[in-house]
């Protein structure tokens, strides 16, 4: 377990996002793991691209949108404890800089892998529906909104 | 990827279906829409304008440097109780107490078991003193640590037969801190309605959902659990989230009863409750050889999760401890708020908890004579006719209020202080009413005399004490020109 200290936050997933350099950091862990699909000599371009953004909007979900809580013990009395982490993000402020990044991304993601498949219907739903996926629990409207109840508690 | 040429793009775009466009097309406008809003950055301060600086100096109002003597100012408002002057102590509190110059047989202050001002511990605290200094410099988990520390940790452990302790510097703090460090947001916490005041900071401090249960009423504390297990059963989903905690004294400093521990942890085993006990005024004052409630009502104490306790009621020395299995207690070590960011026990105290704790344990008649006498005072004092007396016979803790109450809560209190002024003052023995801030209890109890018992006092004293309240209250009760004491405010 990791304890809480240094920074003066209750809970670091309220600002490991914002810290300096974090953006390029994004950009090309997901570069470095599209030229790693590209690589591989049997996946075609479109593949590789619908790959990538395949990878990169289930990581985000999972990470961003299902799991609750922080990895580390913050000292919040379990305030963080029934929150996803993007809703964890700057107190829940929106529109700020991070948030606009990410949801940015994924959108750009997207429009790069509709370019490289040429508009392919096949790859088109794929990419879509990810992409709804990453991109509608990040709309303030669902901020701290559970549908159905699923991933309530 | 690499050769696009414009061509390439062309036939691209010229192939995509026009859903394909005007999707993107509306994420792009999306995206600049996005860019475009206001950029909101939380970390940063924003501005006051002129007028906003002008209006806060405006309604700056200087508070006195020094203390005017106000209590309105000072105080929390509505404690009377810190409004009473009860005096200036001089030199330790041990049997006798010494207020203003005058010599006082001491009824006011915890000291069961007579160990303020006993020789061995008072040697071990100047060796300790001698030897570590006065201070430890840190705490614990940052060069706080000395070796007697642990020694005192290993001997509680010990003498209660459990894991591992928790030593911390105060023992309001070991609760106050221990419970929060457990119990969190969306947790249920059962717990008695009278638990002390620790209990109830530490209860606040947790943020869970508290659900009081009426003193000692195993019934009620049924009743509440059955609630639980069916909203539980309802959602199970939401069940699997949450913990249930209950918490309770062993022995109630506010009202001095035992706590039918056994009935309340055989529950908390079927509902699957985790029970925390605070002994601090039992610990070391009840039971066979003082190992607190547990011994008395043979209660095994793996069913407790933990025991908190305090070396300030009896043992004559400082500080608190939270005693258990090392999986419960380690978690404190990290997570103990009053444990990590507060100063460690100062090694000569730790010192005293040691002899203190040696002597309980190589003399159990100690306890045997400080039963004697609580049992002895209790008869007395359920003699007089103008009391009622709240607490076990066996408890060191004796609140006595008045049978019929004199109108307001305000007339009480000021009648129980002539009271023990009068006891004071005539009988060269103190008393003192338990303070309470009264606007943050969770529940008042009718104002009385607290009478703290130690296994000092002599049979013929303890009855001086009795035959002295009994005057006390002769002379008071009689006298008719008490402010207040006429005209009987409404409010009850």
């Amino acid at each position: 377990m990791i304890t809480v200290g240094g920074h003066g936050e209750d809970n670091p997933n309220v600002s490991w996002l914002n810290s300096r350099g974090m953006w390029l950091t994004y950009s090309i862990v997901v570069t470095l793991l599209h030229l790693f699909l590209l690589s591989v000599p049997f996946l075609s371009i479109p593949v590789a691209w619908t790959l990538t953004n395949l990878i990169h909007n289930s990581i985000n979900f999972v990470f961003l949108h299902v799991l609750k809580g922080a990895p580390w013990e913050p000292q919040d009395q379990g305030l963080a404890r029934r929150l996803t982490h993007w809703e964890q993000i700057d107190y829940g402020v929106q529109f700020t800089s991070t948030r606009k990044f990410l949801t940015i991304f994924p959108i750009i993601l997207f429009f790069l892998a509709s370019f490289y498949t040429r508009y392919d219907p096949r790859h088109f739903i794929l990419n879509f529906v990810t992409l709804l996926f990453v991109v509608i629990p990040k709309l303030p409207q669902f901020h701290r909104v559970r549908l159905f109840g699923i991933n309530k508690y | 990827m690499l050769n696009i040429s414009g061509d390439y793009i062309y036939q691209s775009i010229i192939q995509a279906p026009i859903y394909h466009l005007l999707l993107e097309g509306i994420l792009f406008m999306w995206v600049i829409w996005l860019l475009k809003r206001k950029k909101i950055n939380p970390t940063e301060e924003q501005p006051l304008s002129a007028k906003e600086q002008q209006q806060i100096i405006d309604h700056f109002e200087p508070k006195p440097l020094i203390y005017n003597g106000d209590s309105r100012d000072e105080g929390v408002e509505g404690d009377e109780s810190s409004e009473i002057d009860w005096g200036t102590i001089d030199g330790p509190a041990g049997k006798y107490i010494e207020i203003d110059g005058t010599k006082y047989l001491n009824l006011a202050t915890h000291n069961y078991l007579g160990f303020v001002e006993e020789p061995s511990i008072l040697d071990e605290t100047e060796r300790c003193i001698r030897q570590y200094g006065v201070g430890s410099c840190g705490p614990r988990g940052f060069y706080g640590t000395v070796d007697v520390h642990l020694e005192l940790e290993e001997a509680i452990a010990k003498f209660l037969n459990l894991e591992e302790t928790a030593l911390y510097a105060y023992s309001f703090a070991a609760i106050s801190s221990a419970i929060p460090s457990y119990a969190k947001r969306g947790d249920v916490i059962f717990a008695d309605e009278h638990v002390n005041f620790a209990i109830q900071r530490g209860l606040i401090a947790s943020r869970s959902e508290i659900r009081y249960f009426k003193h000692n009423d195993v019934e009620d504390l049924t009743r509440l659990l059955n609630l639980q297990r069916k909203a539980d059963l309802q959602n199970p989903v939401k069940a699997k989230a949450i913990r249930r905690f209950c918490v309770v004294e062993g022995i109630y400093s506010k009202t001095g009863l035992i706590c039918p521990l056994k009935e309340i942890s055989e529950l908390c085993l079927e509902f699957k409750v985790r029970l925390f006990v605070d002994e601090s005024i039992s610990f070391g004052a009840i039971g066979q050889t003082g190992r607190g409630i547990t011994e008395y009502l043979n209660v095994p104490r793996e069913n407790i999760d933990f025991i908190s306790g305090s070396l300030e009621q009896g043992l004559g020395a400082f500080g608190g401890f939270i005693v258990g299995s090392s999986y419960v207690v380690d978690h404190q070590r990290i997570s103990g708020l009053g444990y990590c960011f507060s100063a460690s026990l100062p090694p000569m105290l730790a010192g005293a908890g040691i002899q203190a704790l040696k002597l309980i344990e190589s003399n159990p008649q100690l306890i045997q004579e400080l039963q004697n006498n609580c049992e002895y005072m209790d008869r007395k004092l359920r003699s007089l006719s103008v009391f009622t007396i709240s607490g076990h016979p066996l408890s060191p803790v004796k609140h006595m209020s008045l049978k019929k109450s004199f109108g307001s809560r305000k007339t009480d209190k000021l009648l129980l202080k002539e009271i023990a002024f009068h006891v004071r003052e005539n009988a060269k023995i103190a008393v003192v009413m338990p303070a309470y801030l009264e606007k943050e209890e969770k529940t008042l109890l009718p104002p009385s005399i607290r009478i703290a018992v130690n296994r000092l006092l002599k049979d013929n004293e303890m009855d001086d004490v009795v035959t002295a309240l009994k005057e006390a209250a002769n002379v008071v009760l009689s006298k008719p020109d008490l402010p207040d004491y006429d005209e009987p405010k409404s409010q009850n």
